[in-house]
């Protein structure tokens, strides 16, 4: 308990700096550029245009029984949050190197700020996504999607993957200190474990032994979760929901430790 | 106030080329006690106490370890052996202006270095007219810092780091910053701070400024202490024998 609270205390003592971090982020990220911060929101709806446009009519793909476009558009939005989130936590401490190596700031720091600043625009995102559930009554794909009340527990949902991204980053910022090809391999990982995650394909086309193996990617239980309260207006049993804790605080736990146990040794490799 | 003790600090030079598929070939061959020469100590078994209030400067040559012990008080690096106590909030001004973002405006720099050297919002509201008027750079608030002169941005980053009364303050040969007057004011700054009870660790190569400033002084060569004692006496006799 007394942890906890050292803890929490030291959060909201670098709390500023957080803040400041990931203004940086933003204010970098849109320097010179005319339409600014309107990218974030313009940005995801061009994508989840063209995504749309070449999965649903080039490449004619189809989910029994579901709008199609919410289907691919909420698996989208939730991997790419992740894949952005952990690929930029994963460099941050690296290249803040010369930031930990003048002055003494918890190097958690930068992986966290990095998640965060990733999740303003997972946030941004949800405007247009939540549109287009919206435009579905109007006609959008074949199916209609229904607003209901189990949209309350999408937060918790998302929370929960946000754990995990941090986790995730904090474990890969970690690795990347001792072993910069981390970087190159992770790039790859992703790749791949996008194709075998179902983000525009449904897992019934795939053979009942992946199917099972399946239930091990953390993605997919995000993904499924999320999609079952969107698309089928059914709430995720209590036990999916307590597994989507668990494989957030896990990944978290895991991550933290490991980052806590080598961080003083960071300094000698960067 | 800082309590250093048998603080020993060792480095791998080796770590960058141990690190390649290359190198771990060429390993295979060579024989262990061969390959630990890359050990570097740069500090050994260093023992310092300092009160509050001493203004203790750090003479030697370069790599002797003196950016090293400050590294170690600061918190930035955990020392291999050997124990750093601190008692008071570190103001740290190793190398200014490391964390500047030159993308960023002078405005939000402020802003983003003052929060990493921990300043609260609040802090930096309250004495942000106070920083600018130091730094004498009102005219160029809104100009991002890359295309500010060395000069200009290490005015800025003093103005930033001074802005505090610490109980400690780490400085790393920073005096020499910005034009004639600004190295007079910021010296004068200094001096302000040191009588206001404020601890100090100065690392200068000028002997000038650490004779004006230091009570007591510590001279390190390769990783150890050569001689603590009587600002005027060490440094005479660092003088004497760097002069040989």
């Amino acid at each position: 308990m007394i942890k906890v609270k050292a803890i929490l205390g030291n959060f909201k003592r670098y709390w500023f700096l957080m803040t400041q971090l990931i203004s940086r982020d933003f204010k970098v990220k849109y320097k010179r550029s005319v339409l600014g911060i309107l990218w974030s929101l313009l940005n995801p709806i061009l994508t989840m245009a063209v995504m749309a446009i070449v999965f649903s009519q080039m490449f004619r793909f189809k989910v029994e029984g579901v709008n199609y476009i919410v289907y691919l558009m909420t698996g989208i939005i939730m991997f790419n949050y992740f894949s952005a989130a952990s690929n930029a936590g994963m460099t941050s401490v690296v290249e803040n190197f010369t930031l930990i190596n003048k002055v003494y700031i918890p190097k958690y720091i930068f992986p966290v700020a990095k998640c965060l600043f990733v999740g303003i625009d997972f946030l941004l995102t949800l405007i247009p996504w939540l549109a287009i559930i919206g435009l579905s009554y109007f006609g959008l794909g074949q199916y209609t999607c229904h607003f209901n009340i189990y949209f309350l527990i999408l937060p918790y949902i998302f929370f929960c993957m946000f754990l995990f991204t941090v986790g995730m980053s904090l474990l890969l910022s970690c690795l990347s200190v001792f072993l910069r090809d981390v970087w190159h391999i992770y790039g790859i990982v992703l790749t791949l474990w996008n194709y075998l995650t179902p983000v525009f394909y449904s897992i019934e086309i795939l053979p009942t032994k992946l199917q099972t193996l399946m239930h091990f990617n953390p993605m997919y239980q995000f993904l499924t979760a999320a999609r079952s309260i969107v698309l089928y207006a059914q709430r995720p049993s209590f036990t999916t929901l307590g597994i989507l804790g668990l494989i957030g605080v896990g990944m978290l736990a895991i991550g933290s430790l490991v980052f806590r146990k080598k961080q003083d040794k960071f300094i000698y490799y960067i | 106030m800082i309590k250093i003790d048998n603080v020993s600090m060792k480095f791998n030079l080796g770590i960058e080329k141990d690190f390649s598929m290359k190198q771990a070939f060429i390993n295979l061959f060579t024989k262990k006690s061969k390959r630990k020469k890359d050990e570097f100590w740069a500090l050994k078994d260093v023992k310092l106490h300092i009160k509050q209030g001493e203004v203790v400067g750090l003479i030697g040559s370069n790599g002797a370890g003196k950016s090293t012990l400050l590294k170690v008080v600061s918190g930035v690096m955990k020392p291999t052996k050997g124990k750093v106590e601190v008692h008071g909030v570190i103001s740290p001004m190793i190398e200014l202006g490391a964390g500047f973002d030159g993308d960023l405006t002078a405005r939000e720099n402020i802003y983003l270095n003052g929060a990493i050297l921990g300043y609260s919002k609040k802090f930096i509201d309250e004495k942000f007219d106070e920083i600018v008027e130091f730094s004498e750079l009102r005219d160029f608030l809104e100009v991002p810092v890359k295309n500010f002169s060395s000069g200009m941005t290490a005015k800025l980053a003093f103005s930033i780091a001074t802005i505090v009364n610490p109980e400690i303050l780490i400085v790393d040969e920073i005096l020499s910053v910005g034009d004639i007057k600004f190295q007079e004011k910021s010296k004068h700054k200094m001096m302000e701070m040191i009588k206001g009870g404020t601890t100090v660790l100065y690392v200068s190569h000028s002997l000038e400024s650490i004779k004006d400033l230091c009570t007591k002084v510590v001279w390190l060569e390769h990783g150890k202490v050569i001689k603590i004692g009587d600002t005027k006496e060490v440094c005479d006799e660092y003088y004497k024998e760097q002069m040989k």
